[in-house]
């Protein structure tokens, strides 16, 4: 305990430290309007200077901010099943402390790259950021009391975690509460300047201030705000994968390596059930800027970042690949899931062959030789929308129907309907599938405007079978024997890779995409307001921004490699035991808090 | 029994030969269609494939296992078996040199392009166009206006994006490379865009700058900018906007609006 207060003291310099950098910053920045209107401070291109520093701070700051907020839903559950499952809220607030056990190491990488990104900024264009404080005056005053807030709160939760057990667990749950708040309103915050930067409002032609409110609830500022929420969690609960596969690899004992699989289990769902809603966060953000200006329509769709949209769906496709890879592999933890494991082959091909039409280019990369200057007639007619829509959404139907393959494999059905049941639930699930496929096929030879609506009708149809078909096997659960256990930590060791590569995969998506947000302003700082004049105002080629974006990836990996190595080192006391059995792994209470 | 054994008595494919006989098949399979599909998107399916065919042979330890002891002798194995064995080795690094020097052999075409379909122009050189009052609301276009706009197009711009506006004039069929003219009654190209942005792409083209478009430039010259010359490359701003808002009428479209929400104080 000793050690951990002399560490929540360490941090808190950090954080004053960075607060004071910050202030100091903004102070000259008021006090000095006409600064020189650009510098070098890193004797290189700042663009690219900040590009780094930004895209590795909002790296840590999405971690920090989206772990908490599951640790937290896994560690409420945990204190609800106290009462009746001591054993299984040990397993959870176990699964909750682990999730979180990388959180200080990465908070101080957050502040870190934060400090340095706002003295970059500060440094190299301190004309521009003099405009922006300015204009933002108050909020860049909150800003820092929240986010002191949010780290006493952080190191608090943390760090109290075994003092507030039992009788006072409710103390520790309520400070996770206002760390996810506090956390909440100061990514708001910086999302304001964010999109400001993007969409701005409130202010004249001039770019004087007309209204502060306008101005921070500028039209992208919303949409920003929730795509962030649900890509964090998302980018969180991989990373929360991939460190819990790196214990499952290092792990010396069966007893760990059971954990840590479930934990990477656990990461994985979570993710891949956030990414679900993804699509259409951006969907809102994307319309919110086109509406704004028809600029960012031509930028993003059609001209200079379109093709990034193209890469994007490739790399999605590989999440969604994965992912599933990952789960049918889990299957092997099942003792006689042979008959489930049948279908596995044919699942694949369906994937491969959704995903293949699904990253089929609409406008193409092709030599010379090979452009007939027309949309080719096959890939054309991939290109479009509604085979695409089929794709994903029958890659969906697979996606489920492995996961009610996995819920039935080992057990075997007790309730006396069990056959006919069965064969309506797959009658069903095939019914989805195949109206799935004749909506599409419907709205391909529709004018557009039923086309968008077939769509949209798809959707209902895919969440209406599974909500049916999911009511249908809790049913034919019910009472079902247990013939096979899970068995946890039998998870061949390719799957932790799987869980490796997926985080390392999402990094660096979220680079891509945050490319893809930043440089569609092109040459503004304020789009439309305030104009880069500086040297380096251009965009860099698609080649260039990958590069950059790998770079970014790696040396993220680098720091985080070491956050991980912290985490691992700072082991406290036993993990619960496991007595093999159950849907997630069983622990006793004994031996788990010291 | 054993998988191998089983796999052995039973008359089947090796796993090694028939992941690579799928490859192998749809690459064949994809190389086949004409037109030709563009190499890149060839390289972008058979990615997949090869992830699905990975997929397929890592899916339990036993398929592992087959993969691997098909490369090892086994004692009572038959000729049909070992003939597959050495023919697989033998084709896998040939398929690894042919590829090899494939990627350097020498080629005279030009390296491939990324061809973007609206190119990208900056917001400041956007702001300096401005729409006469009389073009900017469509529903006070003028009939004679757009009557005009027809005979410019027709002298202008048919040759390529034809009479019915639908890319196919009788000059059409020689842009090849990277794109064929436009085709106006697609959703894709002035339908979204904003008449500024079409008067740019009329007034500055992409031969005589460094925009990657085969179509030439209608622009003002510079010693008689108000001088009509109807069959040559010189319009007056105001013949411009005529041959953009009969482009519209003819097509039923409406110009993409700047803005499509009031927002406050900008
Ligand atoms: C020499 C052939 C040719 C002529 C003549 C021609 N164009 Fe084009 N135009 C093209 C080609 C090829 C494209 C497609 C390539 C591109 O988008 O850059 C194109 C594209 C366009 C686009 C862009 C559409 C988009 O989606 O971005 C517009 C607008 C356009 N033309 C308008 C006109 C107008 C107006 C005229 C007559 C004043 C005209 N063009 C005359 C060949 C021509």
């Amino acid at each position: 305990m000793a050690c951990a207060r002399r560490l929540v003291t360490r941090y808190l310099f950090v954080v004053t430290a960075v607060a004071a950098v910050f202030e100091a910053g903004v102070a000259a920045a008021q006090g000095a309007p006409l600064a020189p209107e650009y510098a070098a401070p890193a004797l290189m291109d700042s663009r690219l200077v900040v590009w780094v520093a930004a895209q590795l701070h909002l790296d840590f700051a999405a971690f920090v901010l989206a772990v908490p907020m599951f640790a937290l839903v896994i560690e409420f559950f945990g204190w609800r099943m106290a009462k009746h499952d001591a054993a299984a809220a040990t397993r959870y607030d176990w699964l909750a402390h682990e999730m979180a056990r990388l959180l200080p190491a990465a908070y101080s990488l957050t502040a870190i790259t934060g400090a340095l990104l706002g003295f970059i900024l500060f440094s190299a264009y301190p004309r521009f950021m003099g405009y922006l404080t300015n204009t933002f005056g108050p909020t860049f005053v909150v800003y820092p009391l929240f986010f002191v807030a949010e780290t006493l709160c952080l190191y608090f939760w943390y760090y109290a975690w075994d003092r507030l057990q039992g009788d006072r667990k409710w103390a520790h749950l309520v400070l996770g509460l206002f760390l996810n708040i506090f956390g909440t309103i100061v990514m708001f915050i910086a999302d304001a300047w964010a999109t400001f930067m993007m969409t701005p409002t409130g202010v004249d032609h001039q770019g004087a201030l007309v209204s502060l409110y306008d101005a921070v609830w500028n039209p992208g500022w919303m949409p920003l705000n929730i795509h962030r929420l649900i890509a964090n969690i998302t980018f969180g609960a991989l990373l929360c994968a991939a460190y819990a596969a790196y214990r499952f690899l290092s792990a010396r004992t069966e007893n760990e390596r059971a954990l840590y699989d479930w934990m990477g289990y656990t990461g994985n769902l979570i993710a891949l059930f956030t990414m679900l809603f993804l699509p259409f966060a951006g969907y809102y953000f994307g319309f919110e800027l086109f509406a704004f200006s028809a600029t960012y329509g031509v930028t993003l769709m059609g001209g200079v970042l379109s093709w990034l949209f193209i890469i994007q769906a490739i790399v999605i496709a590989i999440l969604f690949i994965g992912a599933a890879y990952y789960a049918w592999l889990g299957l092997l933890r099942i003792p006689g899931s042979e008959p489930q494991r049948r279908w596995i082959p044919a699942f694949n091909v369906i994937l491969i062959l959704g995903f293949m039409v699904w990253a089929t280019p609409h406008t193409m990369a092709a030599s010379i030789e090979e452009s007939t200057g027309q949309f080719h007639p096959l890939l054309g007619a991939l290109g479009l929308m509604a085979p695409k829509m089929i794709a994903v959404t029958l890659v969906l139907v697979v996606l489920y129907v492995s996961y009610l393959l996995y819920r039935r494999a080992g057990k075997v059905l007790t309730v006396p309907w069990a056959r006919t049941g069965t064969i309506v639930e797959w009658g069903l699930v095939g019914l989805t599938a195949f109206a799935i496929t004749a909506l599409g096929v419907y709205g391909y030879f529709a004018p557009a405007d039923v086309r968008i609506a077939t769509s949209i009708w798809q959707i209902v149809v895919l969440i209406a079978g599974i909500v049916v078909t999911f009511v249908l096997d809790l049913l034919l659960l019910r009472g079902s024997r247990t013939v096979a256990e899970v068995r946890w930590g039998s998870m061949p060791r390719r799957g932790q890779y799987v869980l490796v590569t997926l985080a390392f995969v999402i990094v660096w998506l979220m680079g891509l995409m945050g490319y893809a947000r930043s440089g569609a302003r092109l040459n503004w700082h304020v789009f439309g307001i305030v104009q880069d004049t500086s040297a380096s105002a251009g965009l860099p080629t698609l080649g260039e921004a990958a590069i950059m974006v790998t770079l970014i990836t790696v040396v993220f990996f680098a720091l985080l490699a070491i956050a991980f190595a912290i985490s691992a080192m700072a082991e406290r006391g036993a993990p619960p035991r496991l007595a093999p059995g159950t849907r997630e792994p069983a622990a006793t209470s004994e031996g788990v808090r010291t | 029994m054993n998988a191998d054994t089983q796999s052995r008595n039973r008359f089947s494919v090796p796993l090694p030969v028939g992941a690579l006989l799928v490859v192998v098949l749809v690459f064949v399979m994809l190389k086949l269609i004409r037109p030709v599909i563009p190499q890149s998107v060839i390289l972008l399916y058979m990615g997949f494939v090869v992830l699905g065919v990975v997929i397929h042979l890592t899916l339990d330890d036993d398929r592992i296992r087959r993969f691997w002891n098909f490369f090892v002798r086994a004692g009572d194995e038959g000729p049909v078996l070992r003939a597959q064995r050495w023919a697989l080795l033998a084709v896998l690094p040939l398929v690894a040199g042919w590829w090899a020097y494939d990627a350097v052999r020498p080629r005279y075409t030009p390296p491939v392009e990324i061809f973007q379909r609206h190119p990208t122009v900056g917001e400041e050189v956007l702001g300096r166009i401005q729409v006469p009052e009389w073009a900017a609301n469509p529903a006070k276009w003028r009939a004679e206006d757009i009557a005009e706009g027809k005979k410019l197009y027709a002298a202008n711009c048919a040759v390529c994006h034809g009479e019915k506006l639908d890319g196919n004039g009788p000059a059409a069929a020689g842009f090849r490379y990277p794109i064929r003219p436009a085709d106006f009654r697609d959703v894709g190209t002035i339908a979204q865009l904003t008449m500024r942005y079409v008067y740019w792409r009329m007034t500055t083209g992409g031969i005589q700058n460094q925009f990657n478009s085969p179509m030439p430039r209608w622009v003002a010259s510079a010693d008689g900018p108000q001088v009509s010359t109807l069959h040559s490359y010189d319009f007056t701003p105001e013949e411009g906007w005529k041959v953009i808002i009969y482009l519209y009428r003819a097509t039923g479209y409406e110009p993409r609006k700047e803005e499509l929400r009031d927002y406050k104080s900008h």
